[in-house]
């Protein structure tokens, strides 16, 4: 199975490492995996800004890039959810373009859901030991129905275990260019998520989204813990530093 | 009511600081949200519910007109007064001249979001007649200098009980007490003499039935069935979208409103006015007067926010909205506060007059999935992002960032190059903690937060080697 | 042009309209079905519903075996609960024996000052536990609404399982809406303080329901 890596700007940039770890759970399940060279960014800062032009503009590159594959899989349900919920509605005026698109929105899955629904993993190469809490980001969650895919997985490392928090299905504050144009809010936000994670007495706060996380560890470590991790689930289910 | 909804981010950035309304507005997560998640699975299928119920308000803005007009006729037939208003003028000038020809002095009022939006009060004020609120959130208001309501179903939710309880002992002058049970007695003991000196009952609808000619209110005080019974007039006011087709329709909406609003199967009181008092009976009141108020809704029906005319107004998107949960509702500075102000207060106002609201939402949908009418706000709110960028209300600073962002985007080897050095830089910003307390541009960010520093390396890179 | 005129050429103009003025058969096939939506699964028994359902709604139920014992029941009730045994009562119920059951049941509007209420009701709903009640002479909306208690006498055979059951039943029995229709579930309450529900906002603190049948 061929299957294209969405790597994600953000993952891109800040953590390679949950990308390569993309790589070794979906080679782990025995996919042929392929990272397109000349892909960015899914376009969704664009068109969650009213900038529709642009983020027609760079869905269509994502279409050239990744058309051709038997699946795409994004470690992120928020750019997972852009292409698979969002780019037919960008494309509703242009039957033509439309049709394509349909088919690669209908063959992008978010990593969790992919490696649990189509691959059907019964075991993951990590070895991550501790308790983890985990945070239901919004797109994955209410575009994707990704919820009980990635407890599915960690159920799978022997040596995790996960404690609910509170509100898990709340939004972090993160919202995309949100967290700049509304810093106090989002930062509130940002806070209660922190508290109902640290409430639990985790060693870890783990996602699947490199932006919630970001912007959770970033209040995490100005209410000054240093301590409380926050991992992608990627990294966690691949093992890290790999 | 006073428009203040460009000043968004200032007073939604003082809020989060109010201990006192954080209370308030902390109780909503623990009751109002509780309440619902109950309501809805005790139900069964709720889901099925919410799609019939986005039908069956489809179904009515599809045929508004005829419906409006099947209305009017029936009303008529059983001895209403229809009466139509264009904007919030026309709708109080029309109250004033029922109230002016009746020797009205006094009006008691049920709660009515419509009449918060036309600025009945202010207008019956003007024409000097003394407009009573029954409803107790909003009495509690309205003898607090008229203060506006923070929430469409909770008016004072941003207050406790110890606010009341100073308001009512200065406003009273009765001894101070703290039990909301006695305050609520205190208030009913007040407002009885209204409703029985009142010469003119005003209440809003939650639907009009095109069947009947009937319109329908729920309320669990009882102070809607009061304005509607004792009063010599009774005057519903309410918007045009309002219409439903039958008592069957408005039965299936009726299993929504109050489990989405708070979680009950059903309001206290469900009460159907069709006519004025007939002959025969000892009560209801004389005349029986509807103000149907359009005030910007027909432009809604022609446009993409044409969804928006499903809101069945029961709370349900501020009650779960992270935002609205935050900063409460006087920070959106109009009548409709959460997602569905951020789509109807730049629709009824002006875009360049609500200039944050679209944009005030994190796009979490969770508004979108508890909406009970499907109501697809997030979408509603990009859309009116795009109507801001095309019309140039966006900020220069966003718009060139877009725009330079944009461009890099479609540029790969640029775009590659780009990061190779951002990726860098933040790194060594974030020296060896790998933290950035202080970014420039993004102040939003780093006032309050630390920026976890990249890797240094950016995974392209990485990929590129690991596969040489 | 007229408002009314206006604003109903803005909602055309909006939809866009093709039908000539005054086709409204769009409408009629629907309105003149009035089809019945979406409902709850039903796994119960209505009487049983309904009293399960009032009763979670913090009204009080009992069940007596004919209309003839209602006043001794009604001068239980109020006597237990330290209630003034006198009031205001439908003049539709004139004819039961209050004074024999030592009541003083006045057959006149409620006024402000009435602590009882005593109505019958025109059917019941099961599904939420609700009495219908519709204005009239001999209905009258107020002695329901004044008084803080509110006790209604509900036949066991006019329990319908919906809403659009009670609908129904209107049709059939008066073929058109009274003035006022009020679907009455429990004791009037607010929750505007800090959500703290409180029972007896501005209608009655307490409801009372007698089953006959």
């Amino acid at each position: 199975m061929r299957v294209a890596l969405f790597v994600t700007c953000l993952a891109d940039l800040m953590r390679p490492g949950v990308a390569f770890a993309a790589i070794r759970l979906l080679e782990h399940g025995g996919c042929t995996v392929e990272v397109p060279e000349s892909q960015t960014c899914c376009g969704q800062p664009a068109y969650n800004s009213g900038d529709r032009a642009t983020a027609i503009a760079l869905a269509r590159k994502t279409l050239e890039e990744f058309e051709g594959f038997d699946y795409v899989v994004a470690p992120s349900g928020s750019c997972g959810g852009m292409i698979r919920a969002h780019y037919p509605e960008l494309f509703r005026d242009d039957p033509a373009t439309l049709k394509r698109i349909e088919a690669l929105a209908g063959r992008t899955r978010e990593l969790t859901d992919f490696l649990v629904s189509v691959l059907k993993l019964d075991s993951v190469p990590g070895n991550y030991t501790g308790t983890v809490t985990y945070h239901d980001s919004c797109s994955g969650l209410r575009e994707l129905g990704v919820k009980a895919q990635p407890r599915a997985l960690l159920a799978k490392l022997p040596g995790v275990t996960l404690t609910e928090m509170n509100e898990a299905e709340t939004c972090c504050g993160f919202g995309g260019t949100f967290s700049l144009k509304f810093g106090e809010v989002s930062t509130q936000l940002a806070d209660n998520k922190c508290g109902n994670a640290c409430a639990t007495g985790a060693d870890a706060i783990v996602g699947g989204d490199l932006g919630c996380l970001l912007n959770i560890e970033g209040r995490l470590r100005r209410r000054g813990d240093l301590k409380t991790k926050v991992l992608h689930i990627a990294e966690l289910l691949a093992g890290r530093g790999e | 009511m006073e428009l203040r909804s460009n000043e968004f981010k200032a007073r939604a950035a003082a809020n989060l600081g109010d201990a006192k309304l954080q209370k308030g507005l902390g109780l909503i997560k623990v009751k109002a949200v509780v309440n619902r998640a109950n309501a809805v699975a005790e139900f069964g299928d709720f889901e099925a519910l919410r799609e019939a119920g986005k039908e069956i308000r489809n179904r009515a803005l599809a045929d508004l007109d005829l419906y409006l007009e099947r209305f009017e006729r029936e009303a008529t037939a059983r001895g209403a007064v229809v009466h139509w208003a264009e904007n919030a003028s026309d709708a109080c000038r029309i109250i004033v001249d029922i109230a002016r020809e009746n020797g009205v002095k006094k009006v008691a009022k049920s709660k009515s979001m419509v009449s918060e939006e036309v600025g009945l009060n202010e207008a019956l004020i003007e024409a000097g007649i003394e407009p009573v609120e029954t409803d107790l959130g909003e009495y509690i208001l309205q003898i607090n200098d008229a203060e506006p309501p923070s929430h469409i179903v909770m008016p004072v939710i941003h207050k406790t009980v110890e606010d009341v309880a100073d308001l009512f002992h200065e406003k009273h002058g009765t001894p101070r007490k703290t039990d909301p049970a006695a305050l609520t007695r205190e208030a009913r003991e007040i407002l009885r003499p209204q409703f029985l000196s009142a010469e003119m009952g005003i209440s809003g609808a939650n639907f009009i039935v095109a069947e009947t000619g009937s319109t329908l209110i729920v309320t669990n005080e009882g102070n809607g069935r009061l304005c509607t019974t004792l009063p010599r007039l009774h005057v519903a006011i309410t918007g045009i979208e309002k219409v439903v087709p039958t008592l069957e329709d408005a039965s299936v909406l009726l299993r929504l409103l109050p489990r989405s609003a708070t979680g009950q199967a059903i309001t206290n009181y469900v009460s159907l006015h069709t006519g004025p008092k007939r002959l025969e009976e000892s009560d209801g009141p004389q005349q029986f007067h509807i103000v149907l108020v359009d005030n910007g809704r027909s432009k809604l029906l022609a446009g993409e926010m044409r969804e928006m005319l499903r809101c069945i107004r029961c709370g349900a998107c501020m009650n779960h909205c992270p935002v609205y949960q935050a900063v409460g509702g006087h920070a959106y500075g109009w009548v409709y506060p959460g997602p569905m102000g951020n789509i109807l207060t730049p629709s009824y106002v002006g875009l360049e007059n609500a200039v944050a609201l679209p944009n005030a939402a994190t796009m979490c949908n969770q508004c979108g999935v508890v909406c009970p009418v499907k109501i697809p706000l997030p979408d509603l709110m990009r859309t009116l992002r795009e109507e801001q960028m095309a019309r140039g209300l966006k900020p220069w600073a966003e718009r060139m960032g877009l725009a330079l962002w944009g461009w890099a985007a479609q540029q790969p080897a640029l775009y590659a190059l780009g990061t190779r050095i951002a990726a860098r830089v933040m790194k060594w910003m974030g020296g060896s903690e790998k933290l950035i307390h202080r970014l420039p541009f993004v102040s939003g960010w780093t006032d309050g937060r630390d920026f976890p520093a990249p890797a240094g390396k950016t995974f392209r890179e990485l990929y590129q080697r690991s596969k040489r | 042009m007229s408002s009314r005129d206006a604003i109903l050429g803005r909602v055309r103009s909006a939809l866009a309209r093709k039908v000539s003025l005054g086709d409204t058969a769009a409408i009629d096939a629907h309105i003149a079905a009035h089809p019945v939506g979406l409902q709850p699964q039903r796994d119960w028994e209505p009487e049983a519903r309904f009293r399960a359902r009032a009763e979670a709604l913090t009204s009080t139920v009992e069940k007596l075996g004919s209309l003839q014992a209602v006043p001794a029941a009604v001068a239980r009730y109020l006597v237990a609960h330290g209630l003034p045994t006198g009031g205001v009562c439908w003049p539709s119920l004139r004819r039961l024996d209050w004074i024999g059951a030592g009541l003083g049941m006045e057959d006149r509007p409620a006024r402000g000052d009435d602590l009882v209420g005593v109505t019958g009701c025109f059917c019941a709903i099961a599904e939420t536990g609700t009495l219908m009640l519709l204005s009239g002479a001999d209905t009258p909306a107020a002695a329901s609404l004044l008084p803080e208690t509110h006790i209604a006498i509900v036949e066991t055979q006019r329990i319908v399982p919906f809403m659009e059951d009670a609908w129904a039943l209107l049709r059939e029995e008066k073929g058109s809406l009274p003035r006022a229709v009020n679907f009455v579930s429990g004791p009037s309450r607010t929750a505007d303080i800090e959500q703290t529900v409180t029972l007896g906002a501005h209608g009655p603190y307490r409801v009372h329901i007698i089953l006959v049948g």
